[in-house]
Formats: structure tokens, C-alpha cells, sequence
């Protein structure tokens, strides 16, 4: 019967995790744009960067249109706010990748220590941990719903908004290492270097800080 | 009418099975019939006597042919008010329609005062009440379920003991009821303890050594929905059966009325139904899926997206349980009204993704306009006869 079409509307979990995929996607895409930097490829590193540019904007129509269908009709097992903040946060991880791309893109570093390269490429590497723990927890927490909010389930989701907070942590910590080295090479790089370089350090520590608050974001749907 | 209750209603009883995709419309369609046809040959009779005699004072109706023309005036009007509503897409209640429709010719007839209006009352209440207590059913079933399963420290292997317990428990009431309905058992106690609790039992050990042959996935999640995507079936087939037994009044109860007529010249004797009549409207509402329901369940297949075979098990489960009790208690209650219950307690208990609380809206507002419009398009219907005849 017709009602019955109607009495079920689309639930917004299953278009997260696909939002989530495409945040994943994205971040990752950034990960290999950092490793071409790395070894010098630069002509390797500008395409994906810009591939990382066009993801971004894929992730943000999804968000649109999560967002419209949305309605405040719905009875959801979680608050509505809730999932809107959450979208907002997922999506604020896609947009600090594409800042990294855009300061990858205006500049190609001049010779810089072999130190702040490592530093640089293991922030990346570990933002890219936060972004998979997102997605993990938003896969997760789509199992918390499944189970009817069984406590295991929960639990489990807990021990993962955990391990973001402490790469979070620990990303802080590299930032700050990145900072002390530049400062300590100050005579060795240039003034657009150092610019390029810690603002490139501060756009990944960006995504890390946003996979933070979305994590916290489901903390809060869990505990209504 | 029939026909009209097999199109709309009796789709939905195999809706959650074919929206959590256990089985194809097409499946649906032939269990659904089948289990129509069976639940209102075998399980239909004593709800046929409330409705054919519950709502009007029979003393009052002296000529026999108002009671020939009142019935066909109000197997016509909830037969409109159904597709009309259907054609809107309200998901009316087709024994509100009927109920509606008998109501109103006899107050066209008699005035208010042939309505038997405590039975009315009773019939009313059990429709308020049956979409609650579908609900609270709903609620703690679900609890239950995830309490013995998802929230055991290892899942799968609580599934593999657990999933076979609440199917089981499913056949303990359909083997209760098989034997209060079909063989007319009185006891209770006796039904529960020779019938359901050895169906179940069967079912049970069948089930829990299919399960142990082969599980299908080491995934707790995966694994479990595939169990109840089998057991769904078979719920949804015990909703079909339920709905039949009771629905079947609805379509039937006018045309026993006409029947006692023309086989006695009197009405308001009692008479018993005879089988061949269920037998008709089983029939009806079999075709009704087969030619309409079709469409409907297939739409439906593709459509409900958000509904898992645990939850569709749950609704399957908590609504038949309801209605076949209300079926035993002789109390007309609607389908949808207790399917609707269990879906909002299912989301009460955080289960269901969600729902559109728009269409509950409408839901509930279609259940009152439901008895009033019906009794006055019957009411109209029955002047004309009246005044023709």
C-alpha cells in the first residue's frame, strides 16, 4: 500500500557513510598529492591536488542534498540537530584537506630541510588516520542504531572516538614540532617558504581537529 | 469488497517481508493469497457474528429486505470509501469503512437509537487500543531481541541459540491459535500446552539445526539479518493468516446477513456462516492481492529502503500476535492500525532509522474520518435502494 512507502523515509545513515567515503576519498587523494611533494614529483602532486579539489566539491552536493531531505517530518533515533552538526563537521574534514591542496598548488617549495619534509608528510599521514577513524565511527555508529543501542555496540564506539581524540593529541604535537623547526631554520628559508610551510602544517593539523569535533558529534547522538 | 481488501490491505501484511527484500513481490503474492484464503476459510468465524450482529439492535430491523438492502448499502460504501482513499493514497481501515457503512443505514433506517452504541464504543476502543498495545508489544519485543542478541558478548553465537527461540515462540502462538480457531477449542491453557508449545519446540530444533549447518556470515549483523530474512517470511505469512481471519468480517459479515435472509426470510437469527461463504471471501481477498496486491508489494519492494529483516520480523511478530488475540477475543481490530503501533514502538525503542511523522499524521486523522464518511456514503446508498426497491 502506498502508505507504507511513505511511512519509511530514507534514513540519513547510509547517505553519511556514503559522504564519509568521499571525505575518506578525498583526504587519502591529499595523502598521495603529500607523497608526490615529498620525492619532488610536483607535475604528479598538482594533478591529484586538484583531484582533491573536485572531491571536495562532490562531498559538498552530497551534503546538500542530505540536507534537504532532512525534514524536520522525520522521527529519527537520534537528533536530527545532531546528524546536521555531525554533516557540517564531516564536511569541514573535506574542505581542510582541499586548503592543504590549494597551498600545494600556489607554491613550489624552494629547497627545504629533509626534517620538515618528514615532519609534513607524517602529519599527513596521521590526518589521514583520523579521517579513516571517522568513517570507521560513522559506519559504526549506523551498527550502534542496528543493534537498538545495544551497550557492546556502544562501547565499541566509544574505544573509537577515543583513538581519534588521541591522534588528534598527537597531531597537535606535531604541529607544534613543525613550528620549533622553522623557527629553528629561520636563516636556512626563506620568508614565503616558512609561510608555505607552516600554513600547509596548519590546514593538515585543520582536518585532524575537525575529525575531533564530528567524533564528538556522535558521542552526542549516542548519549540521548 | 473482498477483492478491495485483498488490493489494499493485504498487501501490507507481506510489505515489511518484501520491503526488507526476504522474498520478491511475486513470492509475496502467492504466500499472501494462500495464507488469505486459509486464515479467512479456517480462523474467520467468530469476528464474521460481531460485526453481522454487534453494531445494530436486529429487533429493530422488521423488514427483512432492509437488512438485504442495509448490507449491500454498506459492502458498497466502504468498497468506494476504500478505493477512493486508496486512490489518495490514505491507508484507511477497511473494517472502520465496513462498520461505518452498517451504522449508518441503520441510523438512516431506525434512527440513532438501532445502533448499539457500548458495542460501538467497544469496537472503537479496541481501535485505539490495538495500535498501542501494538505498540508496547512492539517495544519490548524489540528490547528483548537485542538484549538476547546484539548485546551478548559474542552475537553469533547468541544469534544461533537466540534467532531460533523467537522464531519458535512465533509458532507457540500460531499453534495456540490454530487450535482455538480451527478446532474451536475453548481452554486457553490447553491450546498453549498440546498445540503451541510443541509447534514451537518443532520449529525450534528444525530451525536451530538449519542455523547450525550454515550460518550465514561470521558477521553477528550480516549474519542475523540473514536468519530472519528466512523467518520474515514466515512471519509475514503468519500476518496474512491473521489478517484473514480477521478481515474476511468485514467483506463477509453484510453478505451472511443477506445470506440468513434469502435461506430463511428472516434476519437477526441466529445463524451460523457457512463455510462456503468464508470460503468466498477468502477467495476475494486472495484475488485482490493476486490482481492489485501486485503491483502494490512491488512498488513497495522497491521502495522501503530503511527497514532490516530483524525489525520487519519484530513489526510481523508483535502486530499478528495482537490482532490474532483481539481475532480470539472477537474484537474487530484493523491491521494497520496495530502495524502502525508496532512500527511507532519500534522506533520508541530506538530501532527504526526513520519514520515520517507526516504519514503517522495523516494516519491517524484517516482512522476518524474513516466510520463517519462511510456511514454516510452508505447511508445515501441506502436511500436510493429504499426508495428504488
Amino acid at each position: 500500500m502506498q502508505v507504507w512507502t511513505k511511512l519509511f523515509a530514507k534514513s540519513p545513515f547510509k547517505p553519511l557513510i556514503k559522504h564519509s567515503e568521499v571525505v575518506l576519498n578525498t583526504v587519502e587523494t591529499l595523502e598521495r598529492a603529500l607523497q608526490a611533494w615529498h620525492s619532488g614529483n610536483y607535475g604528479e602532486m598538482e594533478r591529484l591536488a586538484i583531484e582533491v579539489d573536485r572531491l571536495e566539491d562532490v562531498a559538498d552536493r552530497i551534503k546538500e542534498e542530505i540536507r534537504d531531505s532532512l525534514s524536520s517530518k522525520l522521527m529519527m533515533a537520534v537528533a536530527r540537530e545532531d546528524v546536521l552538526i555531525y554533516l557540517h563537521m564531516q564536511d569541514k574534514v573535506a574542505d581542510a584537506a582541499e586548503d592543504t591542496a590549494k597551498w600545494l598548488l600556489v607554491k613550489r617549495p624552494g629547497e627545504l630541510p629533509a626534517e620538515i619534509k618528514e615532519l609534513i608528510l607524517q602529519m599527513g599521514t596521521e590526518s589521514i588516520k583520523a579521517a579513516k577513524l571517522v568513517h570507521e565511527a560513522i559506519v559504526q555508529m549506523d551498527r550502534v542504531i542496528e543493534s537498538g543501542f545495544a551497550d557492546g555496540e556502544i562501547e565499541k564506539e566509544y574505544g573509537l572516538i577515543r583513538k581519534i581524540e588521541s591522534v588528534e593529541k598527537e597531531i597537535d604535537g606535531l604541529d607544534t614540532r613543525l613550528m620549533q623547526l622553522v623557527l629553528e631554520n629561520a636563516e636556512n628559508l626563506s620568508w614565503g617558504d616558512g609561510f608555505y610551510v607552516l600554513n600547509i602544517a596548519r590546514t593538515l593539523s585543520n582536518i585532524s581537529d575537525k575529525a575531533k569535533d564530528a567524533a564528538e558529534r556522535i558521542r552526542l547522538m549516542m548519549n540521548k | 469488497m473482498a477483492w478491495a481488501i485483498g488490493a489494499n490491505d493485504a498487501a501490507n501484511s507481506m510489505s515489511t517481508a518484501v520491503g526488507a527484500k526476504a522474498i520478491t513481490p511475486k513470492q509475496a503474492v502467492i504466500i499472501a493469497g494462500l495464507l488469505e484464503f486459509t486464515g479467512a476459510y479456517f480462523f474467520g468465524k467468530s469476528v464474521t457474528e460481531t460485526i453481522r450482529k454487534g453494531i445494530l439492535d436486529p429487533t429493530m430491523i422488521t423488514d427483512p429486505m432492509v437488512l438485504v438492502y442495509g448490507s449491500v448499502a454498506a459492502l458498497l460504501a466502504a468498497t468506494i470509501w476504500l478505493i477512493v482513499a486508496t486512490k489518495f493514497g490514505l491507508p484507511v481501515s477497511t473494517t472502520h469503512s465496513i462498520i461505518g457503512g452498517i451504522a449508518g443505514y441503520g441510523i438512516v433506517y431506525a434512527g440513532t437509537a438501532i445502533v448499539n452504541w457500548g458495542k460501538m464504543g467497544q469496537v472503537v476502543l479496541s481501535w485505539i487500543l490495538s495500535p498501542i498495545i501494538g505498540a508496547i508489544m512492539a517495544y519490548f519485543i524489540f528490547k528483548a531481541f537485542t538484549k538476547s542478541i546484539f548485546e551478548r558478548k559474542d552475537p553469533v553465537r547468541s544469534a544461533r541459540i537466540w534467532s531460533p527461540f523467537w522464531i519458535g515462540l512465533a509458532f507457540v502462538v500460531i499453534g495456540t491459535m490454530f487450535y482455538i480457531k480451527v478446532l474451536h477449542g475453548k481452554d486457553l491453557k490447553t491450546g498453549v500446552l498440546m498445540y503451541g508449545i510443541p509447534l514451537g519446540i518443532i520449529v525450534f530444533v528444525v530451525t536451530y539445526f538449519l542455523i547450525k549447518l550454515r550460518f550465514p556470515s561470521s558477521d553477528p549483523f550480516v549474519g542475523v539479518e540473514a536468519i530472519f530474512r528466512k523467518a520474515q517470511v514466515v512471519t509475514s505469512g503468519y500476518v496474512a493468516l491473521a489478517h484473514g481471519a480477521n478481515d474476511v468480517a468485514n467483506a463477509i459479515g453484510p453478505v451472511a446477513a443477506v445470506y440468513a435472509v434469502a435461506t430463511m426470510g428472516l434476519g437477526g437469527m441466529e445463524v451460523p456462516v457457512p463455510r462456503w461463504i468464508l470460503a468466498l471471501g477468502g477467495l476475494g481477498i486472495a484475488v485482490g492481492v493476486a490482481t492489485y496486491g501486485y503491483r502494490v508489494m512491488e512498488t513497495v519492494g522497491k521502495k522501503i529502503t530503511e527497514l532490516t529483516n530483524t525489525r520487519g520480523f519484530t513489526i510481523d511478530f508483535s502486530a499478528a500476535t495482537v490482532v490474532l488475540a483481539a481475532s480470539w477475543l472477537g474484537l474487530p481490530i484493523s491491521t494497520t492500525h496495530t502495524v502502525v503501533g508496532a512500527v511507532i514502538g519500534i522506533g520508541l525503542a530506538r530501532g527504526v532509522k526513520a519514520i515520517n511523522k507526516d504519514i503517522v499524521r495523516d494516519i491517524i486523522i484517516s482512522w476518524f474520518v474513516t466510520v463517519p464518511v462511510a456511514g454516510l456514503i452508505s447511508a445515501a446508498i441506502f436511500k436510493v435502494l429504499m426508495v428504488v426497491g
